[in-house]
């Protein structure tokens, strides 16, 4: 089972990611706790630390607690029930950071709205929650339906930490996976979307490696990826492509010379992304 | 709903009864098709008689006729709430200087009507609409020649910038592949909801919400807004997909999205859309790529 946190605000962001999580529990044996951190600038705070701080608290607490709780309760008709929301003051990523160490979680999930400019992103992925995470973190763009799954992949690096974060993660579900190679497309060269076996040469080679290799290691979990595709374009085409999945799977390189492509590419995939760290 | 479909006698107002015909399977809504014969210059009371007999005669009530035909053949083995063609095809003036199709008999359960008039095309079909209180114009237009009609190349982009209901300009036959919709959350009507939800159900395509942002962040309200929208069409089993666009990159996601086949922008006469995209900004928009827009109001 895999033990999750979700991270909720009452925002329509949080609103796709819950939804989107209830969705998933159809598909995977998840336990889901959610956790609201209240952001109190520091010149909110009241003087002390007495009765008058602790009302202060208590007070923000509730009126926080009854915004999570409506926006969990409108969907608990479609979603399986779960235990009472976490709810901190203090600064976000730093109490989300200190919940995922302490109680050991598979996965955090959290929503952010799908932009057109990609800074958003880029600010999320290098900020101190994404750098520091012990876990994955599947980030919710859109609400889109789980059950077809699409693992990408650039490089032979990819292949191991991806697989094994995805298997550990998604044992046996009943979503349906695919692979994808993905590459930049060069200037004055075709934009490709095919399957490995008709793509040209010698894309299909760099990409037989990477995919054979992912096949391999999915198959030692038991997992048969129904199709396997080799794609090589612009970022945004790519990203437009995956928009077919309702799950993707990426992760985030750590050599220079690739992380911009991919970084690129992952902001422009407008559904959910399961970013595996090394 | 009432629909007023602009045609003329050209191909591309062929694709424009192609698409109104799938929205009325959909909607049963009132159809009108119209056309307008541009005016000519009438002296005496013997050119005004030969005017009527040109009217009446010329390649644009043969053109009515013919996309009358067309419209009903589209319900063929379907439930039609349209009366049939009449046998005997022949426009008569109603009005000073507007002709009309005898209806068919048969029983009807919706209007049809087809009607001319004599004048400016694109005065002509704004002052039908407003009359007839149309809740949409529809009209084809020439994508290879800046999006204009033949005769009259201004007309789509007159209806489009001045039309007081929503305008559909449908630019040529093809995939509709995504929706696009930029919309004013905190206005946007009912009405207009519904006409997406049509265009999405006519094309089986999947539609994009564009949600638009100053520095990053919506209004509360106007997100609650479009999570009434995200729901709304989720009950309709539509997923459709969110995007923020800063307002000052409106321009350029535009430009990027008319590939997708159709984009919606509701331009209320308060929309944030109408200060963002100025009237030469949708003349181009309409003159300019191939995708079909629909301004909604």
């Amino acid at each position: 089972m895999i033990n999750a946190l979700i991270s909720l605000n009452a925002d329509l962001a949080s609103s796709i990611a819950f939804r989107y999580s209830c969705r998933l529990m159809k598909f995977v044996d998840m336990r889901l706790q959610a956790m609201h951190v209240e952001e109190v600038a520091k010149d909110e705070f009241p003087p002390g630390s007495g009765w008058v701080r602790s009302t202060w608290e208590k007070g923000l607490l509730q009126a926080a607690q009854e915004e999570i709780a409506q926006l969990i309760n409108a969907e608990k008709p479609h979603c399986a029930p779960m235990d009472n929301t976490i709810i901190r003051i203090g600064n976000r990523e730093d109490e989300l950071l200190r919940e995922l160490e302490e109680n050991r979680y598979d996965l955090l999930l959290e929503g952010a709205l799908n932009a057109f400019d990609a800074q958003h992103f880029h600010k999320k992925i290098h900020s101190k929650l994404y750098k520091y995470m012990p876990c994955p973190i599947l980030l919710i763009k859109n609400l889109v339906d789980p059950s077809q799954a699409a693992l990408i992949v650039g490089d032979i690096e990819d292949v191991h930490p991806l697989v094994a974060t995805f298997t550990r993660l998604f044992e046996k579900t009943q979503i349906k996976l695919d692979l994808v190679f993905f590459s930049d497309k060069p200037a004055g060269q075709a934009e490709i979307r095919t399957r490995l076996s008709e793509a040209p040469h010698p894309l299909q080679q760099r990409a037989a490696q990477v995919l054979d290799a992912a096949r391999g290691a999915l198959a030692g979990h038991g997992w048969t990826p129904q199709d396997s595709w080799v794609v090589q374009n612009k970022p945004q085409k790519i990203g437009e492509m995956l928009g077919d999945y309702g799950l993707v799977g990426a992760y985030l390189p750590s050599a220079a010379s690739r992380k911009h492509f991919a970084m690129d590419l992952l902001s422009r995939i407008p559904t959910a992304t399961l970013l595996c760290k090394p | 709903m009432k629909i007023l479909v602009a045609v003329d006698q050209y191909d591309y107002s062929r694709h424009a009864v192609d698409e109104v015909a799938k929205l009325a399977a959909n909607t049963w809504a009132n159809i009108t098709l119209f056309g307008v014969q541009p005016k000519r210059a009438v002296g005496t009371r013997r050119a005004a008689e030969l005017k009527i007999v040109q009217a009446t005669d010329g390649p644009l009530p043969e053109a009515l006729f013919t996309l009358h035909r067309e419209f009903l053949s589209y319900f063929d083995g379907r439930e039609c709430p349209y009366a049939p063609a009449n046998a005997h095809e022949k426009l008569t003036e109603v009005h000073k200087g507007v002709f009309e199709l005898a209806e068919g008999s048969g029983a009807a359960r919706k209007k049809l009507t087809i009607r001319m008039r004599i004048g400016n095309p694109a005065n002509e079909i704004l002052s039908e609409a407003k009359e007839e209180e149309s809740d949409l114009i529809v009209l084809g237009c020439d994508h290879t020649n800046a999006s204009g009609w033949e005769n009259a190349a201004s007309v789509p982009r007159k209806i489009a910038g001045s039309a007081l209901c929503s305008v559909l300009v449908v630019k040529k036959k093809r995939d509709v592949q995504r929706i696009v919709c930029c919309l004013d959350h905190d206005r946007i009507s009912q009405p207009s909801l519904e006409m997406i939800n049509q265009m999405v159900t006519l094309h089986k395509a999947p539609l994009t919400i564009v949600g638009l942002t100053d520095h990053q962040a919506l209004k509360t309200e106007v997100e609650k807004k479009m999570d009434k929208i995200l729901r709304y069409y989720h009950a309709r089993q539509i997923d459709p997909w969110i995007e923020l666009v800063e307002i000052s990159a409106l321009e350029s996601f535009i430009a990027r999205e008319t590939r997708w086949g159709l984009l919606a922008l509701w331009m209320g006469k308060q929309s944030i859309l109408t200060k963002a995209l100025p009237r030469s900004k949708v003349n181009q928009l309409i003159k300019g790529g191939d995708a079909s827009v629909l301004i909604l109001r």
